[in-house]
């Protein structure tokens, strides 16, 4: 079985893990465009998104810009 | 109006606009029109993965606006420091607006972990706004530590009250070698334009627009307040007296003495 947790969450991914960080995110439907991600406490720049191959029991974290003053 | 210049970039307009507490992404973008601002902040949070389509800030000119990351949210240098790097990652811009702010009630910095996020980040290649309470040690020692300008609080952050702090603020303005730029709990425009005419360099300004009936004409408002307090100090007023001093010539008025 695979698992991430993604932020604070663990999600089974019972028909196997998304191969990259980009396909991740295709699969949650979130606009890597405006995302910034940190794997197991790591930065992970979007230009690298492609290349970040994702493996069982991670923690991934996903982030954006929100209104704030 | 004379041009702000924190760290290597020069701006023309000597208001700051928090984005935070608008109704809508449309009038948030023509508030910040309307302002005349070049620097806009932002928060960072974890993507709400069950409601994706939360991107508010896809209206933001990022070609017109400086957008500043805060660290808000942190309650200690760590997540700061954390929270910065995540930042600059998704803007590709170093600048930060520090804030360290372990008091859920009153949302005050804490100096202590402000100082050592601020040094901490400055090895690190970052532009340091700080976020502080309105004091004036703490201002001097960050400035000593690099950051590019300090950001003492007028009262507490989207409490409206104005500056309570004025006789700190004062201080720090006549010892600062950096911008001070008055942040929180400017509610009025009597206000910005208040913090302006005693010398500080800029203001952040944020509930006070958003949250009006009318932000976009808000915003207009803070605009000619900066722009007239600005001019008020530039031109050198004259300090508050006990006694009244006439206007008009008391002598020689149709009697003879």
């Amino acid at each position: 079985m695979s698992v991430l947790k993604i932020n604070g969450t663990e999600k089974v991914f019972d028909s196997g893990l998304p191969a990259t960080l980009a396909a991740l995110l295709e699969q949650l439907d979130v606009n890597a465009e405006t995302v910034v991600a940190e794997v197991d406490g790591r930065i992970v720049e979007r230009s690298e998104f492609e290349k970040t191959e994702l493996h069982s029991g991670q923690a991934i974290e996903l982030v954006r810009f929100v209104p704030g003053g | 109006m004379d041009s702000l210049k924190i760290a290597d970039r020069v701006f023309n307009s000597r208001l700051l606009v928090g984005t935070g507490k608008f109704a809508s992404c449309r009038i948030m973008a023509e508030a910040i029109e309307a302002s005349g601002t070049e620097i806009v902040t932002v928060a960072l949070r974890r993507v709400d993965i069950e409601n994706k389509d939360d991107d508010m800030l896809r209206a933001i000119d990022r070609d017109k606006y400086l957008l500043l990351p805060n660290t808000s949210g942190a309650r200690t240098a760590d997540e700061a420091v954390r929270l910065s790097r995540l930042a600059r990652a998704a803007t590709g811009i170093n600048w930060v607006k520090l804030e360290v702010t372990p008091d859920p009630n009153y949302l005050l910095p804490d100096p202590v972990e402000t100082l050592k996020a601020a040094e901490i980040l400055i090895k690190d290649g970052f532009v340091v706004l700080p976020y502080i309470n309105a004091d004036p040690v703490l201002a001097k020692k960050l400035e000593d530590a690099g950051t590019a300008t300090v950001m003492p609080l007028a009262s507490p952050i989207g409490s409206n009250q104005g500056l309570k702090t004025r006789a700190a603020l004062e201080i720090i303005i006549e010892e600062a070698n950096v911008p001070v730029v008055v942040d929180a709990g400017l509610g009025l425009p009597s206000h910005a334009a208040d913090a302006m005419e005693i010398g500080a360099d800029a203001v952040l300004v944020n509930t006070a627009i958003a949250t009006a009936d009318d932000p976009v004409k808000m915003a207009q408002a803070f605009k000619l307040a900066v722009q007239a307090g600005r001019m008020a100090y530039n031109s050198g007023p004259e300090a508050a007296g006990k006694k009244a001093v006439a206007s008009s010539p008391l002598t020689g008025f149709l009697t003879d003495e």
